[in-house]
């Protein structure tokens, strides 16, 4: 039976239930755009590394805002909310209060990312029944440890060393400033104006968002709102639970690995399974905890990832809500990478997370194939340039992170130069922003021809950066999958792989991948991101697609012969009878 | 004696209004817009409204027909010329993905493709110093090159030009030597703010456009002057603001959104005259709806715009009214979802096949039909009685597309019940759109009065200020007309600015008191060459924030930098916002300088557009008709015609008034009052139980 009649038969009008998620669902959109106005650091501003949403009394995800990163759709909200109601209880949670946590041990994701939460309780009472919770999770640009940034440590080996922990302490207690708390945040903080700024844009827009919940629940009822909320989550499993009647039950594996912090390769095994309406995800074959800062909990981390790969393959068009998981279960031992114990650094939480998405989407590959992508380059990139400002001695520090190609698909050649896949829409930091603030200048920013691994639809190109820098500051590098290519499907080659260079002044040059290193005037700094997988075999591309890319520039002379069969002739011109004769020779093979 | 006549070319119809000024008179007409030429619709609207060219003074021009040109990608083979190690800016783009899960979702291609992409030797620091010189010899031989690729336009866009704009300067003026017949525009003529992306975007966009405007202005000035037309031709900017032909020409791109704009012209007219502090301005057509703030008289522009839309477009940095917009019109189809969602737009049924009353072959269910179901419009009246309408037609869609889908049955309760839902869910979409401009920008929407025009805008005010908690709707005289009324109004504007970094030390206001004079004699030189104004009224606005903040607020000044008085505005704009401001731990800094200089033309009085009905005697409903509401089901209620209605003259709800192209639905507790321009102002009732 759809929902439609189910709701019919329940006495509730489906239509006011249409009209009513529609309302609730632009909510954190809304909000999202708020903070986004006014916050203060780029992070937020620029970077949208946050997240809005609306969660329920048991801290099941309702509504979240478009522009969050995927990263959070783990559930960053959620989690947050039920480590509230486990250390307070949900009844000493009244209107007014304003709860902040990043714990490692639940969250499991940086220290930096901070969720704010508040409850909502019907007529803004003490004693109003508990609606759900507003939350916003924010990116904050400090909360101390042994790196600026915090979270850009590359050599921290315990979480102690990352920064504070805020373990769901009040903000707001009944509506009031709990002052000792924003005074013991801003001194715990490298840039405490910026991030008290970005603290009260997080605050004011998560009570405003509380309060157009009131108003909905005001305005309609509170038996229509709770309702809504049902069938929101109930259409979200149906969606996911029709795609996975597709899947031919069975198990489905791939494997890939992680360039790891120095002491050799990570593995990545991951099964999928398709059993009884459910799909599993098993994560015990990933490597062990790392020594260095590239692990996550298990929230964000092993369930992270997971959800964030079933979010692409079942409904990737409808908005984010805990019905899109009811379906998947997540399977993993602690101690692994994305499971990583309490005490562990994970001040790169995020960064393997991109590349154990794309060996999940590997192996629903194989049992959806109308579904399979290849693999995207695969890193977040980060690469921060900080140091002090040569006129006037402030610390300044520039995060900034890749864009690459991504995989081809059986449709279509693999997207231009985007972001990873957990992150959304977060928009690369103008070149003459960067040049107007920082000691240094981009001599070149430019498609990587050659980079997009060929196939019938070839993938997307990554990008190559070249820095002068004009005055001594630092790099910090967290650079994954420097080793592991992108890899094609069903026939197609292969991404080129990101890398960093270090060009001395004095004519040296370092490869690198991961670490510190100091910069000095004259020096170059090369950033290189890698290409997507192509799909299907290269010779099977159109001869015509291949002259265009060759025409752009997107594919050289030589790789179009090489890869896919083209031959031309000494004037440039398509040499149409070696390239048939080439093409049947690649076929046979 | 003289005219004056506006002519806006939309996707359906090309509307003209003229004014008379020695008769004070407005006339109207709409004809369909011709797509072989499109003159051929201005001539005909003009020729309906018996405008005299002879004697006219002015003719002020709207045009989708640059919007058109970029998503249609019907513009020119253009090129652009880059900073060397910077061809792909335009194609990597800022590398962000809006929808954030979606593996298929892919960004429109750049307008100019790789291989037409060009670099030369030159480069800037951030401050303007020349790090490299232009390597002209590399310019002159880039323009052989281009000629042999046959491009009709060619767009330059340098790195940090924003600072410094003589490398851009000196290429155009090579180019130009070389290649006569060659549109050739840079960034930096088009906007000198940063950001290299949306630069070169915009003077890649300009160039796209460039030949085809210029082909078009050509053959409307030929055309006109054949006609005897001795006046002048300006062109309607997004940024509300006449352009001459000839500055239209240069930069085509500010045409962008030259269509919704005069609507909102209109819309501030209004409130001046009428004294409204903060207004929504609403515009309902067949296909979509728009929203634009109209603050103490004045609505606000914004700096960049997405052709296209922000997931798949791409921006310009060219001032176009800051407008929202979502696919909720008249037109509007109705549709179950897959997950057996019911849906509203953004698909349209347009002109043709139309909605299903429209008898066109058209069998989904339009918010049209839903009106037309519930008694909200009349089957008769629809365009003056021009297009009956089938009210059985509207009924069969909505109950076999939707209602017996849905498990709601056959049966008239299920049609009626569907019918408000389609209309709900239409005002849903609607007050989202309002409050995407109000409460994600920081206003509290309650404060607002919502001015309703457009075809729809008048059936649908009253309950969208309901669900929003608006209490004042104000329907305009001509609400169906607004746009080319509007148009009628505008003045010439022009825009400058520049951007920069600025605090508000001695050295700083120092800095900024430099650009202001740099920007005052080039924007007054500009009215003067366009407008023949030698002192048009300047705006003075600073982009201002607090240091460490990316996004800076418009800040509205005297056009004197001074320290106070700049950070007590910057303040007051804070606080306004944001609803507080940050202390003095927090320094403001100024980041970017505008200037609009507006000359103000002859046009139209407001009261000649006020009906004068016959007061002798005391006006009478034309009918009675049925009107489905929820709650209360039907009841019959007194429609009115709008041009009997004297100022002064007071509805209370339900009833309906129409009028030729539209029709206004007051909904019971709501009393409408008609004002002494005509307008009439409807106290909404709180929100009723449902």
């Amino acid at each position: 039976m759809n929902e439609a009649f189910a709701l019919l038969e329940a006495e509730i009008d489906p239509i006011d239930i249409e009209i009513l998620r529609h309302e609730i669902l632009s909510i954190p959109n809304q909000i999202e755009r708020n903070i986004e106005r006014s916050a203060f650091s780029p992070l937020v501003q620029e970077y949208k590394d946050y997240s809005v949403g609306l969660v329920d009394p048991e801290g099941a995800l309702i509504a979240q805002s478009r522009g969050s990163l995927p990263i959070f759709v783990a559930n960053a909200l959620g989690t947050g909310v039920r480590e509230a109601i486990s250390v307070h209880g949900a009844d000493n949670l009244m209107h007014g209060d304003a709860i902040v946590t990043n714990s490692a041990a639940t969250l499991g994701q940086h220290l930096n990312n901070v969720a704010l939460l508040t409850p909502v309780r019907e007529g803004g009472s003490d004693n109003g029944p508990l609606l759900g919770f507003f939350a916003v999770l924010v990116h904050w640009i400090d909360v101390g440890g042994s790196a600026p940034g915090s979270s850009t440590g590359t050599d921290t080996t315990d979480v102690w060393q990352e920064g504070l922990q805020l373990p769901c302490v009040r903000l707001l207690s009944g509506g009031r400033r709990v002052e000792d708390i924003f005074r013991l945040c801003a001194t715990n903080s490298r840039f405490p104006k910026l991030l008290l700024g970005d603290l009260e844009a997080q605050l004011a827009g998560c009570l405003l968002g509380r309060d157009m919940v009131l108003q909905i629940a005001h305005r309609r009822s509170v038996a229509l709102l709770r309702a809504t909320f049902e069938s929101m989550r109930r259409q979200a499993r149906a969606a996911a639970s029709a795609v996975i009647a597709d899947i031919p039950e069975g198990e489905y594996s791939a494997e890939s690995f992680l360039d790891g912090d120095g002491g050799g390769a990570i593995p990545i095994r991951v099964a999928v399974r398709s059993t009884a309406g459910r799909l599993i995800v098993d994560l015990e074959g990933l490597g062990p905890q790392m020594t260095g800062p590239s692990n996550a909990g298990r929230n964000g981390g092993a369930i992270a990832a997971a959800r964030i790969a079933a979010k692409y393959i079942l409904t990737p068009q409808e908005p984010v809500n805990q019905g899109d998981f009811d379906l998947l279960d997540v399977e993993a031992p602690d101690g692994t990478f994305l499971t990583a114990r309490p005490d562990a650094p994970i001040g790169g939480s995020g960064n393997t997370i991109p590349t154990v998405v794309d060996t999940i989407l590997r192996a629903i590959g194989d049992a959806l194939p109308a579904h399979a992508v290849a693999a995207h380059h695969g890193t977040y990139g980060v690469h921060t340039i900080f140091g002090r400002l040569p006129e006037t001695g402030e610390l300044f520090t520039n995060l900034d992170t890749v864009t690459g190609g991504w995989g081809a698909t059986a449709q279509d050649d693999g997207a231009f130069p985007l972001r990873s896949n957990a992150h959304g829409d977060v928009p690369d930091i103008p070149v003459e922003m960067q040049e107007a603030l920082y000691p240094f200048r981009l001599i070149k920013k430019a498609l990587r021809p050659d980079s997009g691994g060929p196939g019938r639809r070839r993938g997307g190109l990554g990008v190559e950066k070249e820095y002068r820098i004009l005055f001594p500051c630092k790099v910090s590098l967290k650079f994954e999958r420097g080793q592991c290519p992108p890899w094609g499907m069903a026939g197609g080659g292969a991404g080129a792989t990101c890398f960093v260079e270090i060009m001395r002044a004095s004519g040296t040059t370092v490869r690198t991948w991961k670490g510190i290193y100091a910069l000095e005037a004259g020096d170059r700094l090369r950033v290189v991101s890698g290409g997507g997988g192509g799909y299907g075999p290269p010779h099977e591309r159109e001869i015509e697609r291949v002259l265009r890319d060759v025409e752009a520039g997107y594919v050289g002379r030589e790789r179009a012969t090489e890869d896919y069969g083209v031959v031309f002739k000494p004037d440039g011109t398509l040499h149409e009878a070696a390239t048939q004769a080439r093409r049947a020779i690649i076929c046979r093979k | 004696m003289p005219h004056f006549i506006a002519a806006d070319t939309g996707g359906t119809f090309t509307d003209v209004a003229v004014y008379d000024s020695s008769k004070r008179l407005l006339t109207f007409a709409k004809s369909l817009t011709t797509y072989g030429d499109l003159v051929d619709g201005v001539v005909a609207g003009i020729e309906e409204a018996r405008g005299d060219l002879k004697s006219t003074a002015a003719l002020k021009h709207g045009t989708t027909h640059v919007i058109n040109a970029f998503l249609q990608r019907k513009g020119a083979r253009a090129a652009l010329v880059c900073t060397r190690g910077f061809r792909d800016v335009i194609e990597i783009a800022r590398g962000n993905r809006p929808v954030p899960f979606d593996i298929a979702e892919r960004r429109d291609p750049p307008l100019v493709p790789r291989a037409l992409r060009f670099e030369v030797t030159e480069r800037l620091g951030a401050d303007g110093s020349v790090v490299e010189a232009l390597d002209e010899a590399e310019v002159i031989s880039l323009a052989s090159t281009l000629k042999a690729a046959g491009v009709t336009a060619t767009a330059v866009s340098f790195l940090n030009a924003y600072t410094n704009p003589a490398h851009e300067d000196r290429t155009v003026e090579i180019l130009r030597k070389c290649l006569p017949d060659v549109f050739i525009t840079s960034g930096t003529a088009l906007t000198r703010e940063w950001f290299e992306y949306e630069r070169s975007a915009t003077a890649a966009a300009n160039a796209y456009v460039g030949p085809a405007i210029a082909a078009y202005t050509a053959g409307f000035t030929k055309r006109f002057r054949e006609k005897g037309f001795a006046g002048t031709l300006a062109m309607m900017g997004s940024n509300g603001g006449l352009m001459p032909f000839e500055a239209a020409v240069d930069r085509p791109v500010a045409l962008v959104e030259s269509g919704p704009i005069g609507g909102v012209i209109a819309a501030a007219e209004y409130s001046r005259a009428l004294g409204l502090d903060k207004v929504i301005a609403f515009d309902m057509g067949g296909t979509t709806a728009k929203c634009a703030l109209v603050e103490s008289g004045s609505f606000a522009v914004q700096p960049t715009y997405w052709v296209g839309g922000y997931v798949r477009g791409f921006p310009i940095r060219s001032p176009v009214l800051d407008i929202v917009e979502v696919g909720a019109g008249g037109g509007s189809i109705a549709w179950i979802d897959p997950q057996m969602r019911l849906r509203v737009g953004p698909r349209s049924a347009g002109s043709e096949p139309g909605p299903a009353c429209f008898g066109r072959d058209g069998t989904e269910p339009t918010v049209t039909d839903a009106n037309l179901r519930l008694g909200r419009i009349g089957g008769g009246s629809f365009l003056g009685g021009r297009l009956s309408l089938n009210t059985q037609a509207a009924n069969a869609a909505i109950r076999d597309r939707i209602a017996a889908p849905l498990g709601y049955g056959s049966d008239d309760a299920a049609t009626t019940r569907v019918a408000h839902g389609i209309l709900d869910l239409a005002n849903t979409l609607m007050a989202s759109a309002v409050k995407e401009i109000t409460v994600a920008r920081g206003h509290d929407v309650r404060e607002f009065t919502l001015l309703v025009f457009g075809g729809g805008g008048p059936i649908f005010g009253a309950e969208l200020a309901r669900s929003l908690g608006i209490r004042r709707v104000v329907v305009p005289p001509e609400p169906g007309n607004f746009s080319a009324l509007g148009m009628l109004m505008a003045n010439a504007r022009t825009d400058v600015a520049q951007s920069l970094l600025a605090d508000l030390s001695e050295h700083g206001i120092e800095t900024l008191s430099s650009v202001r004079d740099k920007l005052r004699i080039e924007v007054v030189t500009a009215a003067e060459r366009e407008f023949l104004n030698k002192s048009p009224s300047l705006q003075w606005q600073a982009d201002m924030r607090y240091r460490g903040q990316r996004h800076a607020i418009p800040v509205k000044f005297g056009g004197d930098p001074d320290a106070d008085v700049l950070v007590r505005a910057f303040e007051t704009a804070y606080a306004k916002r944001f609803g507080r401001t940050l202390g003095e731990d927090f320094t403001p800094e100024v980041v970017g300088l505008r200037v609009a200089a507006e000359s103000v033309g002859e046009r139209p009085d407001l009261l000649a557009l006020a009906p004068s009905p016959d007061t002798s005697r005391s006006p009478a409903p034309i009918n009675h008709r049925p009107l489905h509401l929820r709650p209360g089901g039907w009841v019959e209620a007194a429609v009115w015609k709008r041009e009997m209605l004297p100022a002064g003259f007071v509805i209370t709800g339900p009833a309906i008034v129409e009028e030729y192209g539209s029709t206004t639905l007051i909904g019971p507790g709501d009393v409408a009052t008609v004002g002494r321009l005509g307008e009439m102002s409807i106290a909404v009732s709180s929100e009723r139980a449902e």
